[in-house]
């Protein structure tokens, strides 16, 4: 039976439903015939105080109740009701099932409104009857937090985190704090702001500095991790409750170099700053009686900030009258803030800017370096013999970052950065809870921008660690610990990092994000994810009636198709097939293969799986996990002497409901090709 | 005025960038309002496409979807739609703002979205009802004063009667309302005004139904309105030009997305049909994301990058559009046909930036941003208690929004518990 306890459910008014084809009175009249279940019809335009009078009386009896909130567009519409179920009644947020029922109206047969909207209701109770409450579970945490690296952005996460009452350990690789600014020459003494920053974080007796450390060993999650140390002293193990990366980019020789030997008249930026930093040194070059100069910055296009380094170089000489200054480049890079207009001032105080597909071979005559390229814009070969060549240099991130990223269980970011390249992280998170990144561990960008993201990820961390104490959902995923057999599957497959084990495994509960991939995987079928269980999912699926074709069953991760079908409700004219069964699931990872096939052996016609595109799922894998499943389900299908082609996987985005649309029709065609066939 | 209302922070503009800060300040624990020119919220974030081929591009614009949705659910954020700021004054650090709120003519609680009153208006056309795609938001119409003949001479009542008897959610006697409310401390977020696609003359924006800004463009695939060549087929050869907007002496500085958006546009359209021959003409490629190397390395493998920007356009006899540019090896004039070309506009200060500055007391920089200044940079004003957030301060792309706002909001909140 789909209603497997006491439900209670609210008819958010219904004239409207009327309007689109759906007799509300005869709707409320069959749901109040269902078996175990209570009915209120209630007008969500009613003043507050009436609304909370009306569900206190219906809802007097008892203290736990499931409601279902049906209604079109409920989120919206019925915004009031919700508030007061929740925050006046207080029922658990799990036993609040809130249906929209658009999916039921726009059917040309009256008839079929109702049918849909009566499979609508009995699919929601089914679910929503077999829910059990989640709590949440005060849990003590640690409220030490690892700041590693010593880059502006690590100083003044390390000074916002002691000012906010969170003790700080700052470990970082040099002996002593060496911080960039970005963008400016490395002589560029740091201003007032900075240097104060600086030591604060030296001298603050609640940050512990522990200079020449590496990170040997990482071992716990969120709240509680146990970080293992290496200094040149010894090696020690820290408890620390979160963690915030933010070590210092370096400095690479740009591609020109690779091809250069060292020469008197070859130089590098950082060179040519520490001699413009040296008077002695710079009057040589550009003292009065200086020898006039062809001066050529070559490349200087790795990023904006590359070429304000190169951009503050060249405006000593262009200083000077007599010097042709170059600047050889692929694109100007100038997507930073005023940096187009320092160029244009730049070039119309004499700087020539040679713009080129690539970077020209550069030989030796006599002792001063010759380029030979096209010039594109003069349209004929340039030989160009020069008295100083500079070559550029790129920002690249902390050595090492690759291997530590492995040590903490974080999905690799692009070319050496910390932070895999998924939008659903951004602008600070990690795949891993209590592991925030700033600044330069995730890529090359200007101090204002890094120091934005230290309180950003600030915020991120007093947001877990509260006051030592952390809100955790409790029992979220659930292993039998009479199942498991501790071959682990979970603790390799986890993208959060949340499982370890004793002599079974055990998930924590802070670290766990509920998406399901270990419980789909569990050989043993050991892991429940709470309110996705194997036994609501078939209690769903066995609410599907024969009377509404196609049969299609959905799964839908709530994360992106759950939303685009939402979206694809409320488009003007869209009427889904009268078969089509929506299924929510935390992650597409979560979608077994036994829900497949079992799909069809309660009768569906034909499967949809829909997930987040390709890098863009919440848990990076979920949805290849689920793109395996589906072949190998199709291969069984096969075998089984089932259409494969009923079976079908999508990948779309939550702003993107015709995309959903597009697959539900997709689907819908070649079940008619089947059926044909 | 007496019956104030008072709020630890107020957010002015309800795009990402307000919506991430408002978002954020309830998770530090305080009450918000957020206050909304328009009718509706998301800002312009919320109407562009997913430009994932079947690989997401990290183009950010899903990032909105999933926090209009926890704004709509957010009981400690209160919503001030269709509201502008009238006055500001400072009185013992606390910000007084007179709001202008125009009359909420449909009720959301009994607006079923069926968008008959804007099927029935009589002046539709001049704006008198307006609507929105970004679906989050309810009731998706709402009627402006100032195009809607009711509020001009009340000769007109269409929308009202026409509105089903079941919902009756329209109320053309809603009063417009002058709120005050105080605040501890302000975020601005009022975002950006897009490039001027006419700004180049020589392109002939608007004498062309083939010439579309990127704004457009990004509108019609995220809505499905498709995309039609001279001879009604899907356009087979498509230019994108860079810059329009951007990098010239009216606009001295780089959009910093538009790069972005064209190179994931175009990989979008030509995934979408393998057949099609993309072109982009560009001053500089920027970086256009966290990996950009890999995207551009897609890109050049799939479109044609050509550095140039074409110096007119023509339509010739045959409907398509002839572009000249010079060969980037050879210096020569080429000429190129088009089906369809896209203009990729930047991003320009919001309309209201001047005037909100004066309200609010703080300077714009040169290029009519509004400016950052004190001991971080960037989201702090010269106005103590007064932030940034979002493409207010300058073009950045929606990632960039959202950490700002992120800051914002920490800066605020650290403000509101100083003071
Ligand atoms: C064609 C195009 C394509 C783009 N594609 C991408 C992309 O793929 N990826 C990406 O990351 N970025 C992209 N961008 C940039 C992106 O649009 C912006 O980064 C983002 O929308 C900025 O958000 P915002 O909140 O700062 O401003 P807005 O979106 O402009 O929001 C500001 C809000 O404030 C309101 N407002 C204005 N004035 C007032 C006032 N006086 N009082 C109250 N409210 C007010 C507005 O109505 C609006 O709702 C693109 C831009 C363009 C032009
Ligand atoms: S549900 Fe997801 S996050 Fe939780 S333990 Fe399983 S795999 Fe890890
Ligand atoms: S391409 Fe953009 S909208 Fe689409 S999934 Fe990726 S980030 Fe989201
Ligand atoms: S991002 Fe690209 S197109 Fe936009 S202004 Fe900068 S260089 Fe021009």
């Amino acid at each position: 039976m789909s209603i497997a306890r006491d439900l209670d459910i609210i008819l958010a008014h219904g004239p409207e439903l009327s309007a689109g084809g759906l007799d509300y009175y005869k709707l409320g009249l069959w749901a109040a015939g269902l078996p175990k279940s209570r009915i209120l019809a209630l007008n969500p335009g009613l003043p507050a105080e009436e609304l909370a009078q009306r569900l206190q009386a219906f809802l007097y009896r008892g203290s736990e109740h499931r409601v279902l909130l049906a209604a079109l567009d409920p989120r919206l519409r019925a915004r009031q009701i919700i508030r007061l179920l929740l925050e006046e009644i207080r029922i658990n947020p799990e036993f609040l099932g809130v249906l929209d029922l658009q999916e039921a109206l726009g059917y040309p047969d009256p008839q079929a409104c109702s049918l849909k909207a009566h499979n609508l209701i009995r699919l929601a109770a089914s679910m929503l009857t077999r829910a059990e409450p989640i709590v949440t579970r005060e849990l003590p945490v640690n409220s030490r937090v690892l700041v590693w690296g010593d880059s502006f952005a690590a100083l003044k996460a390390a000074v916002d985190l002691v000012n906010q009452g969170y003790p700080v350990l700052q470990a970082f690789p040099g002996p002593a704090f060496k911080p960039l600014i970005p963008g400016a020459p490395l002589t560029q003494p740091p201003g007032e702001e900075l240097l104060q920053l600086t030591s604060q974080a030296q001298s603050h007796p609640a940050v512990q500095l522990a200079p020449q450390a590496r990170i040997i060993e990482v071992q716990g999650s969120a709240g509680n991790f146990q970080v293992k140390l290496e200094t040149d002293q010894e090696v020690r193990v820290e408890t620390v409750g979160a963690m915030i990366l933010a070590p210092e980019m370096h400095l690479q020789p740009g591609e020109a170099a690779a091809s250069l030997s060292p020469h008197p008249r070859v130089l590098t930026q950082t060179r040519l700053e520490e001699i413009l930093a040296a008077p002695e040194e710079a009057k040589d070059l550009l003292g009065p009686g200086a020898p006039s100069l062809q001066v050529a910055f070559l490349g200087a296009d790795s990023h904006p900030l590359a070429l304000r380094r190169a951009l503050d170089a060249a405006k000593k000489f262009l200083a000077r009258d007599d010097c042709r200054v170059l600047l050889l480049t692929r694109d100007a890079k100038v997507g930073v803030p005023e940096l187009e207009g320092e160029l244009e001032e730049a070039a119309s105080s004499g700087l020539i800017v040679v713009k080129l597909p690539g970077l020209p071979a550069l030989s030796l005559e006599g002792d001063r370096p010759r380029f030979t390229f096209f010039d594109p814009v003069m349209h004929q070969e340039e030989s160009l013999a020069c008295d100083l060549v500079i070559l550029d240099e790129v920002y690249a991130p902390a050595a090492g970052n690759a291997a530590q990223a492995e040590l903490l269980g974080l999905f690799p970011g692009p070319r050496g950065f910390f932070q895999v390249d998924n939008v659903r992280h951004l602008p600070v998170i990690t795949n891993r809870r209590g592991i925030c990144v700033a600044g330069p561990a995730r890529g090359v960008m200007g101090l204002d921008q890094a120091l934005a993201e230290a309180d950003a990820a600030v915020s991120a961390v007093h947001q877990l660690l509260g006051r030592g104490r952390a809100e955790a959902p409790q029992g979220r995923a659930v292993i039998d610990r009479g199942r498991c057999v501790l071959c682990l599957t979970c603790h390799r497959l986890c993208p959060h990092g949340a499982v370890s084990w004793d002599n079974r495994a055990i998930i924590n509960e802070l670290a766990c994000q509920g998406c399901g991939v270990c419980a789909s995987q569990c050989p043993n079928e050991a892991i429940q994810i709470r309110n996705f269980t194997d036994d609501q999912v078939v209690a769903a699926m066995e609410t599907l009636d024969p009377r509404l074709t196609p049969k299609i069953v959905a799964f839908l991760c709530q994360n992106s198709a759950w939303e685009a079908y939402h979206g694809a409700l409320k488009m003007q004219q869209i009427v889904l097939p009268l078969g089509f069964t929506p299924l929510r699931m935390p992650c597409a990872g979560k979608i077994d293969i036994d829900y497949l096939l079992k799909a069809f052996t309660y009768g569906a016609d034909g499967v949809l799986v829909l997930g987040c595109h390709s890098d863009n799922c919440k848990s990076q894998m979920g949805n290849e996990h689920a793109l395996w499943r589906v072949e190998r389900a199709r291969t069984m299908l096969e075998e089984a002497g089932v259409d494969p082609r009923r079976l079908v996987f999508r990948t779309l985005a939550a702003n993107a409901p015709r995309d959903f649309l597009a697959a539900v029709h997709h689907l819908a065609g070649l079940l008619q090709e089947v059926k044909a066939a | 005025m007496n019956n104030q209302t008072r709020y630890p922070v107020v957010v002015l503009g309800g795009g990402i960038a307000g919506i991430a800060a408002a978002l954020e300040l309830t998770r530090l624990g305080h009450e918000v309002a957020l206050v909304e020119k328009t009718p509706f919220f998301g800002g312009r974030a919320a109407h562009l496409c997913c430009k994932a081929t079947d690989v997401c591009q990290k183009c950010g614009a899903c990032l909105v979807q999933e926090r209009l949705k926890a704004l709509f659910q957010e009981p400690r954020i209160s919503l001030y739609p269709q509201t502008e700021l009238l006055e500001s004054s400072r009185q013992n650090g606390l910000f007084h703002l007179r709001l202008q709120q125009q009359p909420l003519v449909i009720n959301p609680e009994r607006c079923v979205d069926c968008g008959l009153c804007q099927e029935e208006c009589p002046a539709a056309t001049q704006g008198a009802i307006i609507t929105t795609s970004v679906t989050q938001n309810h009731p998706r119409y709402a009627v402006d004063p100032a195009a809607c003949l009711y509020f001009q001479d009340g000769s007109c009542r269409v929308c009202q009667q026409i509105c089903p008897p079941t919902a009756r959610a329209i109320d053309l006697e809603q009063p417009e309302k002058t709120m005050d409310l105080a605040a501890e401390a302000v975020i601005v977020a009022t975002g950006y005004r897009p490039g001027d696609p006419a700004c180049r003359s020589h392109y002939g924006y608007g004498r062309h139904p083939q010439i579309l800004s990127g704004v457009e463009l990004e509108e019609r695939l995220k809505n499905g309105t498709g995309l039609v060549g001279p001879d009604r087929e899907p356009p087979r050869r498509v230019a994108f030009i860079q810059c329009v907007g951007s990098r010239d002496l009216q606009h001295p500085y780089c959009s910093q997305v538009c790069c972005g958006y064209t190179l994931r546009l175009a990989r979008l359209l030509k995934h979408r049909q393998p057949e099609a021959e993309i072109t982009t003409f560009y001053m500089d490629l920027q970086n256009t994301g966290r990996d950009a190397p890999r995207l551009q390395a897609e890109a050049h493998r799939e479109i044609k990058v050509v550095r140039a920007l074409p110096g007119d356009l023509r339509a010739a006899a045959d409907g398509s559009l002839r572009l000249r540019y010079l060969h980037e090896e050879n210096a020569a004039a080429v000429e190129a046909a088009f089906d369809l070309v896209v203009l990729s506009v930047g991003i320009g200060p919001g309309a209201d930036n001047a005037a909100l500055a004066a309200l609010l007391q703080v300077e714009l920089t040169p290029d009519g941003f509004f400016q950052t200044s004190g001991r971080q940079q960037y989201t702090e004003t010269s106005q103590p208690g007064l932030f940034l957030a979002g493409t207010a301060s300058g073009p950045r792309d929606i990632a960039g929004c959202i950490t700002q706002a992120l800051a914002a909001a920490r800066q605020a909140s650290q403000y509101v518990q100083k003071s």
